[in-house]
């Protein structure tokens, strides 16, 4: 991939954190936006990125991450070393501020239980001073620390003048904190003698709970995206110049440092070669699935494999610099981007949330014309009460949540919006090479056809040494097929005429050919049309042996076949191959139709008429063959290695050519689009729900606080059932 | 009951105690892998502190 030049805008994507809320989203892309030189900006409140399209020559990204720290949020480029740096410091602090505001809650409900047990009178009066006290001491750290994330949110959002959904909760804890510290200090004052400690307490417990685990899925998502992609060595092997050997961390690499690699084990930083020849697997980052031939001074890229011998590299680029690192960040650049019903969802967040407020002014303002005492309390149940938090959580956590078990199960998603089109899907079209089939032909059967002094295995072997000159696949295939011989004939004035075969003379000096029925010198006329390819070996003019190759199926392509038919979904082959060999394909698999002697062209003009007839349509081809088609359909899956997902025209890649991916992918979509009906249903029927009874005032604050929470939990449980 | 004047506090100091207890194993890094600790015992290469190339 050529990287653009400087003066044409380039697109970023920032990693954030602290985000809590889709009108956060907002904030952070007003921010950005004032910027000069930023020219567009997407913000993913769901997988906690911006996508920003900004002119190199008129700002710098470090003032791109300044301004999204202004705004009060934080931010990293999104190469995965520093996402996971930022991971690391989210997760610290949102454990430490829900650690303390269960534990404080657990002790806060403790002083309080004698309030709810005790029978009027019962409790004296200095001792229930001192409970409220305690109860006091123990809310402050809960205010200070955990609370600490709604305050920063609602003031962020007031300086914005916008309003988000920390806004309500704030407010509410502030009521809520003020007027029970007035009441445990000042029993005779104007907050009367009700202290709601524990009310507050358990509704930040729960609250930042419910947050905790929306954090630990998009956490666990992004690890499975990274870990699908490849694996570096947790440690490496550096050299001292004394020529002892330190075991390190990779993070304790840096350019220029002298590593040991061992054999079968992976390069962990992308350098070259110092001493040793060896071969290196690159097919996780290039797509290239022969191992090549790694020489002294060869260049090498961090998690690819050593195949060969132990080798001496020197480390040129490590962390977040190398290959791999820039492959992982363009995934997490192709999850970032916000599905559409989330986008719907964000819409309606801003006018619910001012409505909230009004509706808990107006709450305030009659009560306290019908009974003074108890408006505050409404006030703050209806602040808390009506949290949207599960509706905006009832999509993305579906999404985030799917994705990651498709991941798991050898299915990388483009975008989280595929799963939308992949639930409206009714007919699968599969192309042959390469995707039902293997990539490259086997060799099936091999026929004497003239009498020889030489031994059948004898020729054979000749042949295959003869196809070890040939980078043609079908000499692959046959090169492939047998084993070196130690001692080769050997083949002088070798020579090739592309599309008819391979010449070359032994050491008698007679010329033997490999090849085409023509370049044999004989007739194939009557061939059989389903056959596979044919290869003839022999002296000039005199074939003496048939070689057939043929396509090998993938192992689980008829099981996958099978599991789309059960899931309902109309199957069609494609294929650039013989008609008559694709039909006998397709009976052999049971698929419902077959289209051979296909160009690229055709299979398109298939497609398209298969679109117009109302069909929805997922195409799964070859990432990079089929690029044209792919793009056509409504969704694509491309075999491949994982680094294929972006950059293919493939809204899915089955990683490793895992064929059940697709029926999978289409059951979860299913199942993705009922949980989110599900959420938006519960979480909708909560809100309409709990507002009357907050506002008439049969919900004391707990009571809110309790079904806010649950309701946020409910939606992340439901969502994390598609995890599994 | 006179006694419950000196536990109640007491125990509110301590669980401010034990918060900051926690706050330290936080900041030192022992919950950030939960997974990875209980894997260790398995892992070979590194209990010995040696390279696994060189055996």
């Amino acid at each position: 991939m050529a990287s653009p030049p400087l003066t044409s805008p380039a697109r970023t994507t920032l990693q954030l954190a602290g985000l809590h809320c889709a009108a956060c989203g907002g904030l952070i892309e007003r921010a950005l936006r004032g910027v000069e030189g930023v020219s567009d900006c997407r913000v993913n409140a769901a997988a906690q990125s911006a996508n920003i399209l900004w002119d190199p020559a008129r700002t710098a990204l470090d003032r791109l991450v300044q301004a999204v720290r202004r705004a009060g949020y934080d931010a990293a480029p999104a190469t995965p070393a520093a996402a996971r740096e930022l991971r690391r410091r989210e997760s610290r602090s949102a454990l430490w501020g829900l650690f303390v505001a269960v534990f404080c809650m657990m002790q806060v409900m403790m002083l309080a239980a004698p309030h709810y047990v005790a029978r009027p009178g019962e409790l004296a009066p200095d001792l229930k001073q001192l409970l409220d006290w305690a109860a006091w001491v123990l809310t402050l750290p809960v205010m200070w620390w955990s609370a600490a994330p709604f305050f920063r949110g609602a003031w962020r959002g007031l300086r914005a003048r916008s309003i988000g959904m920390d806004l309500p909760v704030a407010l509410g804890l502030a009521v809520a904190f003020v007027a029970s510290t007035g009441a445990a200090f000042q029993p005779t004052g104007p907050f009367g003698r009700e202290v709601y400690f524990d009310s507050l307490t358990m509704f930040v417990s729960f609250l930042l709970a419910g947050r905790w685990l929306q954090m630990r899925l998009r956490h666990r998502a992004a690890e499975v995206l990274e870990s699908g992609l490849a694996a570096l060595p947790a440690t490496a092997f550096r050299l001292r110049p004394d020529g002892g050997i330190d075991t390190v961390p990779l993070a304790a690499l840096q350019p220029g440092d002298c590593l040991q690699v061992a054999a079968g084990a992976s390069f962990p930083a992308d350098g070259v070669i110092l001493q040793g020849h060896t071969q290196a697997d690159e097919a996780l980052l290039s797509g290239e699935s022969r191992p090549l031939d790694k020489p002294a001074g060869a260049a090498v890229l961090a998690a690819s494999l050593n195949l060969g011998a132990p080798v001496l590299m020197r480390v040129d680029r490590c962390g977040a610099d190398t290959h791999l690192e820039r492959i992982v960040g363009l995934m997490h650049e192709a999850l970032a981007q916000r599905p559409p019903v989330a986008l719907a969802a964000d819409r309606w967040a801003t006018p619910f949330l001012a409505g909230v407020l009004l509706l808990a002014a107006g709450a305030a303002a009659a009560w306290s014309v019908v009974d003074p005492p108890r408006a505050l309390w409404v006030a703050v149940s209806v602040l808390v009460v009506t949290c949207p938090c599960a509706l905006s959580l009832a999509a993305p956590s579906a999404y985030i949540a799917a994705a990651q078990a498709l991941a798991r199960r050898g299915v990388l998603l483009r975008q989280p919006a595929v799963l939308d089109v992949l639930a409206r899907i009714d007919t699968v079209f599969l192309d042959k090479t390469g995707t039902l089939t293997g990539e490259r032909p086997t060799l099936a059967a091999v026929a004497r056809i003239a009498p020889s002094v030489h031994r059948e295995d004898e020729l054979l072997a000749r042949a295959a040494s003869l196809a070890r000159w040939s980078t043609h696949p079908l000499s692959q295939a046959l090169a492939a097929a047998v084993p070196a011989a130690p001692q080769g004939p050997s083949w002088r004035e070798v020579a090739e005429q592309a599309g008819l075969g391979l010449s070359a003379r032994d050491d008698a000096g007679l010329e033997w050919r490999l090849g085409s029925a023509r370049w044999l010198g004989i007739d194939d006329g009557a061939a059989d049309p389903a056959a596979g390819p044919r290869l003839w070996f022999g002296p000039a003019g005199r074939p003496l042996l048939r070689l057939d190759l043929d396509e090998q199926l993938r192992p689980d392509a008829a099981a996958a076949v099978d599991a789309l038919h059960q899931a309902g979904l109309q199957t069609v082959l494609l294929s650039g191959d013989t008609p008559a060999r694709a039909r006998r394909l397709a009976e052999a698999l049971h698929l419902q139709r077959a289209l051979g002697g296909a160009d690229p062209a055709r299979k398109l003009d298939e497609l398209r008429a298969a679109q117009s007839a109302g069909r929805c349509v997922a195409m799964v081809g070859d990432g990079i063959n089929d690029a044209p088609v792919l793009a056509q359909a409504d969704v694509a899956f491309a075999m491949g290695h994982a680094a294929l997902a972006a950059r293919s025209a493939a809204g899915a890649v089955l990683v490793d050519g895992n064929l059940k991916g697709i029926a999978a992918a289409h059951h979860l979509a299913l199942r993705t689009r009922r949980v989110v009906r599900q959420n938006f249903a519960w979480a909708a029927l909560y809100n309409a729900a709990s507002i009357p009874l907050a506002l008439a005032g049969a919900l004391p604050p707990w009571a809110a606080g309790l079904g806010m929470a649950l309701s946020s939990l409910a939606v992340i449980g439901n969502s994390l059932r598609l995890a599994r | 009951m006179d006694i419950l004047y000196l536990l109640v506090p007491m125990s509110a100091l301590l669980v401010l105690g034990l918060i900051g207890l926690f706050g330290w194993a936080l900041q030192t890094g022992q919950f950030d892998e939960l997974d990875r600790e209980g894997q260790r015992i398995l892992d070979i290469d590194q209990a010995s502190g040696r390279p696994a190339a060189e055996e």
